[in-house]
């Protein structure tokens, strides 16, 4: 993994599609990545968060995907997207009272499958944005190697990550609580919006990100800003 | 299903024009929509969009034009469309180079110009609100405004409940008749309710005191319940005033216990009842008429707020309720004048001369609230020796004035009345004071005229009167100078911007939590409508009146009346809702409007109103350009 990480996100990309399924994996795999070389503020992304039955991808499940997708620095609410999952277990107590989606509902929702594929489809050419990335890379990874027999293999940039940095720089340790995504939308005047629906977590990450963005005098690389992988 | 990004839709249905969308629309307004984000500092509208319109979600942006004035404070909720050019009445009067900025963090919705333009064509109503000229905008805020009041239900039909607010007061039947007694002088009731174990077991009154305790010689230490009315008919708290209203009239009582399974609730009185249904107009009038003493005038003054509220619920418009309290407000100052005739006519004797008594200010244009101050002056027949008459004028002018302060008309802060000795004058004097004001180059001078152009015949010979206002009328048409200085007083008080959060937003970015709705809306419009009517040589006196004349008018087209007009008649409506609320409450009412108490729709028109005052204002600064001030 560590001597992976020499090659270049792109020359990785056109490894795994060599190895790829046909199906939607490759079909994503196929289409190049962004350009590491362009600033942030001239690429797509794609800001997406899971909702889970806990936190570990080998035993836990998704229960809902939600996204909405970036061109630059402007978001196209058009493209947003809920997606609820068939489950395969039962809901745990717990995670169904956080994210209040019962079995009932869940069962009304789509198999895990199709979600996924409607996914790679929009991610396709776009940086992945999320708070906490590697939650989502962790799940998305699974059920890619489970359904599509591949790995998977995304640019990303997670919001917990550059505000993580941004201390760094500053040399602050980050207080207790103050790199949720709640507190640091606060920090950029963002609207509070109902937590733990796939949905308005993406849409506020994606927000976040580009308060992040707009906060520096001039827009970083993309790969200044990338997450490591 | 749950609709997608209901935090954005929820958000969007809180604001005009955006409420005005069917439920089924605004599911899907969001989808059609971008974000965008500015640092504190950046320019707005962001570089690189096509045109749409925005929608402020968190943040604030200033617009100022080109030599740096404030023109509008953009906040959460506000709608910038010029570039759809679609431009709301109220965006009408900013200039096109105006450079916005965001002065916070700002969260932007954007709304592409070709999907408002689909929107609008699917939306009738959402089209008409980016369509309709501003007095098409006024006249319909109005309407809404006149249905609101209408659909508060009659007071009568309220629940018992409301009109029995204080805790019930209450004894134990084994209580002493003396105990009993001193527990109703201590709560300073006139009944008591008997309850045993949480029930009404009975009730005790004054008159039961006397009757059945005093007159029968029964011992004051024997126990309440010996002298107490058992069997007493009661009433729920959900049942409405009029029921209670029959019950007592049925029974012959005076005083229901409300009582619900919970036990005892409380008491109302006639007295509570009828307090409230006696409030209209004609019925007061009545009482005014038979008052004997300054004393009973004010407690029969003591009712015109709750006329003013009653006549707003019964969906009175703000004319009308003007109407009818400057009409209470008449027949108080005849019969004041009647009573002071009476007390002097055993001191210094009858009136000596003919005089008039003449309202000015909103008495005079019939534009009176439960809350307004006096305004007055005496016009004595051309026979006036101040020698031989000053006393009794005096006499009289300070017991009108007295006794109007008494009724709640209080007394004027500029002294513009009756007992200040420049405001009782001949009639003949009454023409050179007013020339020399309109000879006067000050505006202080035209200020004075402006009381006086307003002035009504109320009490005395009406021809005393009319052939100085004629002149007066013939001679401020012609006298463009004087015309000038009324201008310039009429433009000085700006209206304000508009709203910015909950706070009104005025010129100099000067912010206030207080919108006061007479000297920010209602007097700008009654100075226009005042000088536009003297330039045209017109006589009529109320605002309303005034706009309909000088309507087509060389100064003023029948579109700027219309709106003035429309504008007017919405602040009068708005003041009554803001006064009755304040009425009900207990409260003096006022004109301070707190802006949070206005929908986001009422300050949308509202800041169309105040545009159409800013304008007409301008256009008037422009017609008298020398003697103007900025």
């Amino acid at each position: 993994m560590m001597l992976e990480r020499l090659f270049s996100l792109d020359y990785r990309r056109r490894r795994l599609l060599a190895r790829a399924p046909a199906g939607p994996l490759r079909d994503f795999l196929a289409t190049p990545f962004a350009d590491g070389k362009v600033p942030c503020t001239e690429t797509r992304y794609l800001a997406l968060d899971l909702e889970t039955t806990g936190g570990d991808p080998q035993q836990h499940e998704i229960v809902s995907l939600g996204w909405v997708c970036l061109d630059g620095t402007r978001i196209d609410l058009g493209s947003a997207r809920h997606r609820l999952v068939r489950l395969a277990g039962a809901m745990t107590g717990d995670s169904a009272v956080i994210h209040a989606i019962t079995d009932d509902e869940a069962a009304t929702g789509v198999a895990l499958e199709e979600a996924l594929r409607e996914l790679l489809a929009a991610l396709a050419g776009r940086v992945l944005i999320a708070h906490h990335a590697k939650t989502e890379l962790g799940f998305i990874g699974q059920a890619c190697a489970r359904l599509f027999g591949g790995r998977i293999l995304s640019p990303a940039v997670d919001t917990l990550d550059i505000a993580v940095r941004r201390l760094n720089r500053q040399r602050e340790t980050p207080a207790p609580g103050s790199l949720r995504l709640g507190t640091l939308r606060r920090q950029y005047n963002l609207p509070r919006y109902p937590a733990h629906n796939a949905l308005s977590d993406a849409l506020s990450a994606a927000e976040l990100f580009l308060a992040q963005l707009a906060q520096c005098p001039e827009p970083p690389l993309l790969k200044n800003w990338q997450f490591r992988q | 299903m749950n609709v997608e990004l209901i935090e954005i839709r929820d958000f969007l249905a809180d604001y005009p024009p955006f409420s005005l969308l069917d439920p089924a629309a605004l599911d899907t307004l969001p989808k059609l929509m971008a974000v965008r984000y500015l640092r504190r500092g950046s320019a707005f509208p962001p570089t690189g969009e096509a045109a749409a319109l925005y929608v402020i979600r968190k943040g604030a942006v200033e617009q100022r034009s080109a030599d740096g004035k404030l023109i509008d404070m953009l906040g959460e909720g506000d709608i910038f469309d010029a570039p759809c050019h679609g431009a709301l009445p109220a965006s009408s009067t900013v200039p096109a180079t105006v450079a916005s900025v965001a002065v916070e963090d700002t969260l932007l919705y954007l709304l592409p110009c070709p999907a408002l333009q689909t929107l609008r064509r699917e939306q009738p109503r959402l089209d008409e609100f980016f369509v309709r000229s501003a007095a098409e905008h006024l006249r319909h805020a109005r309407h809404t405004l006149d249905r609101q009041a209408q659909q508060r239900p009659d007071l009568m039909a309220q629940p018992v409940s409301s009109f029995a607010q204080r805790a019930p007061v209450t004894a134990a039947p084994e209580l002493s008749i003396l105990q009993a007694s001193r527990l109703m002088t201590r709560e300073r009731v006139s009944a008591l309710m008997i309850v045993d174990r949480d029930r009404l077991v009975g009730i005790v009154t004054d008159r039961d005191l006397r009757s059945r305790c005093l007159a029968e010689g029964v011992s004051p230490e024997e126990p309440v319940a010996r002298i107490m009315t058992s069997g007493v008919a009661s009433i729920g708290p959900e049942n409405a005033a009029s029921e209670a209203l029959l019950t007592m009239t049925r029974h012959g009582i005076h005083h229901l216990p409300v009582v619900d399974a919970g036990g005892v609730r409380g008491l109302v009185s006639a007295t509570d009842l009828m307090r409230w249904q006696s409030a209209n107009a004609v019925h007061l009038a009545g009482q005014i008429r038979k008052c004997a003493s300054v004393a009973a005038l004010a407690t029969a003054s003591a009712e015109l707020p709750e006329l003013q509220m009653r006549m707003h619920a019964g969906g009175a418009n703000a004319a009308q309720v003007g109407q009818a309290i400057s009409s209470a407000n008449d027949a108080i100052t005849c019969r004041l004048i009647e009573l002071a005739q009476q007390s002097l006519a055993t001191t210094l004797g009858p009136p000596p001369i003919p005089f008039a008594w003449a309202a000015c200010g909103s008495q005079g244009r019939h534009e009176q609230t439960a809350h307004s101050d006096q305004d007055n002056a005496l016009i004595l027949h051309d026979d006036y020796r101040p020698q031989e008459h000053a006393a009794w004028f005096e006499a009289l002018a300070r017991f009108v004035n007295d006794g109007l302060d008494a009724c709640g008309f209080r007394y004027c802060p500029g002294k513009v009345m009756a007992s200040t000795p420049a405001w009782r004058q001949s009639s003949q004097a009454w023409v050179a004071t007013f020339q020399s004001w309109m000879r006067h180059t000050d505006n202080m001078g035209a200020m004075l005229a402006a009381n006086f152009l307003d002035l009504r015949v109320v009490f005395g010979d009406p021809a005393l009167l009319t052939p100085l206002h004629e002149t007066v009328v013939r001679e401020c048409a012609r006298n463009e100078g004087f015309l000038a200085r009324m201008a310039a007083n009429a433009v000085e008080t700006r209206p304000p911007l508009g709203f910015f959060r909950n706070l009104l937003l005025a010129g100099g970015g000067d912010h206030a939590h207080t919108f006061d709705i007479k000297r920010g809306g209602l007097i700008p419009i009654t100075d226009l409508a005042r000088i536009h009517a003297l330039s045209a040589g017109l006589a009529e006196i109320g605002t309303v009146a005034r706009l309909r004349a000088a309507a087509g008018h060389e100064t003023l087209s029948s579109e700027a009346a219309l709106e003035l007009e429309e504008a007017f008649s919405f602040l009068g409506g708005l003041r009554l809702r803001h006064q009755a609320g304040q009425i009900r409450q207990g409260l003096p009412p006022d004109n301070f409007i707190a802006p949070e108490s206005l929908t986001a729709l009422e300050r949308t028109q509202l800041k169309a109103v105040f545009a159409v005052i800013g304008r007409l204002q301008d256009v008037l600064a422009q017609r008298y350009p020398n003697r103007t001030r900025e």
